[in-house]
């Protein structure tokens, strides 16, 4: 993407000087005017990198096949999935994709990839991967299927490719405050009890979202636990880089997370959107500089350490507020 | 209520005393998708009912309800019973407690009367993904609703009986031999649900495989007379016994809102300032009930005499 | 802490390892006697696959009623819960009891083996399948049984 239209449309996410973790919840679809532009207008974010993104999607996939994960039971769910993205991505752009009902069969076309795939609902074989595989491959959107039973969510199913420091091969199955479990301070401040129960009570067909943001070495979009050995060294390298060097390698990491009631099933999808943003081009919006800066030098121990920025929070202050 | 305005499609009585109506959308588009065990508030004239969804929720464009009529019952059931083709009805988004778990390695079903509504949508559901399913259908010996429907899906694996003797040793039978992974299901009358809850408790089953859907909260204890203390509007009210706190509110023109008025959509939730609530909801968690800070006052009441409210 | 016995269970299997695990199980078996249920013990040192095996049958038979109760180190209690959870159990439904050694198990995050070892949270342990020095992170997985493990970071 244009680096223009990157700062365009990138959703800044601090709306303060400083930055705890809270149920930072709101409706979906709800454009945020920023000091560059707007974000949120839509569910299903297709930008310039989509084809870019789902490349390298498919690149991760091939050589860990465990990033998909689906525990048998939530299979209608993966479903249930599937048609309402398909459905949405075929409302917002009805002159490049469309999903057709033909003879009992759905028939999905995809312009912007160069996709036709037709198929029967609940026969997993019709589709490479499986409907959540085939999901994964039409949106830039890691994905994740909370079932709900027992009086809590849990994380079931998942194609996860651009995680920030977590395994979904590892997560999965976990209940929601067990997946959580690592994040500190959310549960003695009773923000995850809060979340969760908010979302055990979203009603069919509700949407919410909500941003998460870290600092990370590197551009690349996976950096995922499993990973961890290939993005070692850029991480490396930012624990000594300064200036110009640690503000190219440096990136604000920002989730756009969507939480959905879905009809049929009742599964709860979680749509997970990375944005990432180098700090040097982040700097060309003074007031993002101003508040990137001071959230970070206020920013508690527990929590930088937990975001991993810890190795180069110092020198990003130092860019940010710097003269 | 932001309702869905929907209409008539099509009014019968499918067993005496038993009206099904099927609604659509004026231009028959598509209506919000919604999991098996769903159920709907109407408008019924001056009531607002629950009634569950017996429709596949998969891509709607009909919903479809069962009204039973309750002669005693105060208006809903009977003003339904009048609606015809054509006639336009409003009702909420589909809300849902009473989902089949997904883990579960069978699901039990058990209706009492009318409660089969329910698990018609259920079934249908478990028929579609072919789960492993069992329905123990108790019902008047006149009027079994739907049974033909549910031979149809179910054959072997569905029992009815118009017999309560009969009926008790289908259940004893039944909650003792399940495999572990089965999760039960129940809707009806409230003596049967005490009676299945009652039962599958004696025979170990823990609470979490237990699920009930109980639209009848005409039959719950009247209660003993308490006084709702509203801290910001500095009142008293008095709540008879016999009358729901909600009532009484709003018999004071104090405006709440309010939707499902059984204890099921928490709408109506109201903070507690003072005094300990007396749960009465399907709605409040364990820990919200145990910290009694809120109150639905739609069903709820009050243990102590007074009940402070920030109202 | 002993969780004590779920007295609305119908029938139960009691599985210990490690000295102080059967000491917790006689004390669960003592008490479940008393109640007439019907009981089915077992104890041994450790969540070996022949334990596993017995509580696979165990479960196989089980009807809705039926309780598991674990006591032992950690590592065998976590193996034979995720065992029971995966063929439907619920947390409702197990008990347990973790005494005995510090005994973990970890998960390798880059190839996915499991080392079972004495370490806390935090320590760095050695993976024993790819060899990679792994930082143990205070994060449980109920279906591997096991703690977190990740490349550990160079730098800290």
């Amino acid at each position: 993407m244009n680096p223009e239209s990157r700062l365009a449309r990138f959703p800044f996410p601090l709306r303060a000087d400083t930055y705890r973790y809270s149920t930072n919840i709101e409706p979906a679809r709800v454009p945020v005017r920023t000091e560059t532009g707007e974000w949120g207008g839509v569910l299903l974010d297709v930008d310039d990198d989509y084809a870019a993104d789902l490349a390298e999607r498919k690149r991760i996939l091939k050589a860990d096949p465990g990033r998909l994960q689906v525990l048998p039971h939530v299979r209608p769910a993966c479903w249930d999935a599937l048609l309402t993205c398909l459905r949405e991505l075929a409302a917002q752009r009805p002159d490049e994709l469309s999903l057709r009902c033909e003879g009992g069969e759905l028939a999905w076309r995809n312009d912007l990839l160069g996709v036709c795939a037709r198929f029967r609902e609940g026969d997993d074989d019709a589709l490479p991967g499986g409907p959540l595989g085939f999901l994964g491959s039409q949106i830039q959107d890691d994905i994740v299927l909370l079932d709900q039973r027992e009086g809590a969510l849990w994380a079931d199913a998942g194609l996860v490719t651009f995680a920030s420091g977590w395994s979904l091969r590892f997560d999965v199955g976990m209940r929601f405050d067990e997946v959580h479990g690592p994040v500190p301070r959310v549960h003695e401040d009773g923000v995850l009890a809060r979340a969760e129960r908010f979302l055990l009570r979203l009603r069919p067909g509700q949407e919410y979202r909500r941003t998460n943001w870290s600092l990370a070495a590197g551009g690349r979009l996976d950096h995922s636990a499993e990973s961890s050995p290939e993005w070692a060294a850029d991480r490396a390298r930012a624990a000594t880089a300064r200036g110009r060097e640690l503000a190219a390698l440096v990136h604000l990491r920002v989730e756009v997370q969507h939480l959905v009631r879905l009809g049929a099933s009742g599964a709860l999808l979680f749509l997970i959107r990375t944005y990432l943003l180098p700090l040097a081009e982040l700097a060309r919006v003074p007031a993002w500089r101003l508040r990137l800066g001071r959230v970070l030098a206020e920013l508690p121990d527990d929590i930088a350490g937990y975001k991993g920025l810890t190795p180069f929070r110092d020198a990003a202050v130092e860019y940010l507020l710097g003269s | 209520m932001t309702g869905l305005e929907l209409v008539v499609t099509r009014s019968a009585e499918v067993v005496p005393g038993v009206r099904e109506l099927v609604l659509a959308r004026p231009d028959g588009g598509p209506l919000p998708a919604h999991p098996a065990g769903s159920h709907v508030v109407a408008e019924c004239g001056e009531r607002r009912n629950a009634y569950s969804l017996t429709n596949g929720g998969a891509e709607p464009r009909e919903y479809a309800v069962a009204v039973l009529r309750r002669p005693g019952g105060r208006g809903g059931s009977a003003w339904l019973h009048e609606r015809r083709p054509g006639d336009p009805l409003v009702v909420s988004a589909p809300r849902c407690a009473f989902a089949p778990v997904l883990t579960a390695r069978r699901h039990l079903l058990v209706a009492g009367g009318i409660g089969i509504t329910p698990m018609l949508a259920h079934v249908r559901d478990a028929v579609r993904w072919n789960r492993d399913v069992e329905l123990l259908y108790a019902h008047r010996p006149d009027a079994p609703a739907y049974a033909a429907d549910l031979d149809r899906l179910l054959g072997e694996r569905l029992r009815r009986t118009s017999d309560r003797r009969e009926f008790r040793g289908l259940l004893g039978d039944a909650l003792r031999r399940q495999p572990l992974g089965t999760h039960l299901y129940v809707c009806g009358p409230a003596p049967l649900m005490e009676l299945v809850t009652d039962t599958a408790e004696a025979a170990g089953w823990p609470a979490q495989r237990v699920h009930r859907e109980r639209f009848t909260a005409a039959e719950v204890a009247p209660g003993t007379p308490f006084t709702a203390r509203l801290r910001r509007s500095g009142r008293d009210v008095a709540v008879a016994a016999g009358t729901t706190l909600l009532d009484a509110l709003h018999a004071a023109g104090v405006a709440v809102p309010s939707m499902c008025r059984q204890g099921v959509c928490g709408e109506c939730r109201v903070p507690v300032l003072a005094g300990q609530p007396q749960h009465r909801d399907e709605y409040l968690d364990e820990h919200e009930r145990a910290a009694g800070t809120c109150v639905l006052p739609c069903v709820s009441r009050s243990e102590t005499g007074v009940l402070e409210v920030d109202l | 802490m002993d969780p004590g016995v779920d007295h609305a269970g119908t029938s139960f299997a009691v599985m210990s390892f490690s000295a102080e695990g059967r000491a917790v199980a006689r004390r669960w078996a003592a008490a479940l006697t008393a109640t007439g249920a019907p009981v089915w013990a077992w104890h041994g040192d450790g969540a070996t696959e022949r334990a596993l095996a017995e509580l696979r049958d165990r479960l196989d038979g089980a009807t809705v009623g039926w309780r598991l109760m674990l006591a032992g180190p950690e590592a065998d209690v976590l193996r034979a819960r995720s065992l029971a959870v995966e063929r439907d159990a619920i947390d409702a439904e197990i008990r347990v009891h973790v005494c005995g050694t510090g005994r973990k198990r970890v998960w390798c995050a880059h190839c996915g083996g499991t080392t079972e070892t004495e370490c806390e949270a935090g320590q760095a342990v050695a993976c024993a399948n790819c060899g990679r020095g792994l930082l143990v992170h205070d994060h449980v997985s109920r279906r591997h049984a096991a703690y977190l493990g990740v490349l550990a970071d160079p730098e800290t």
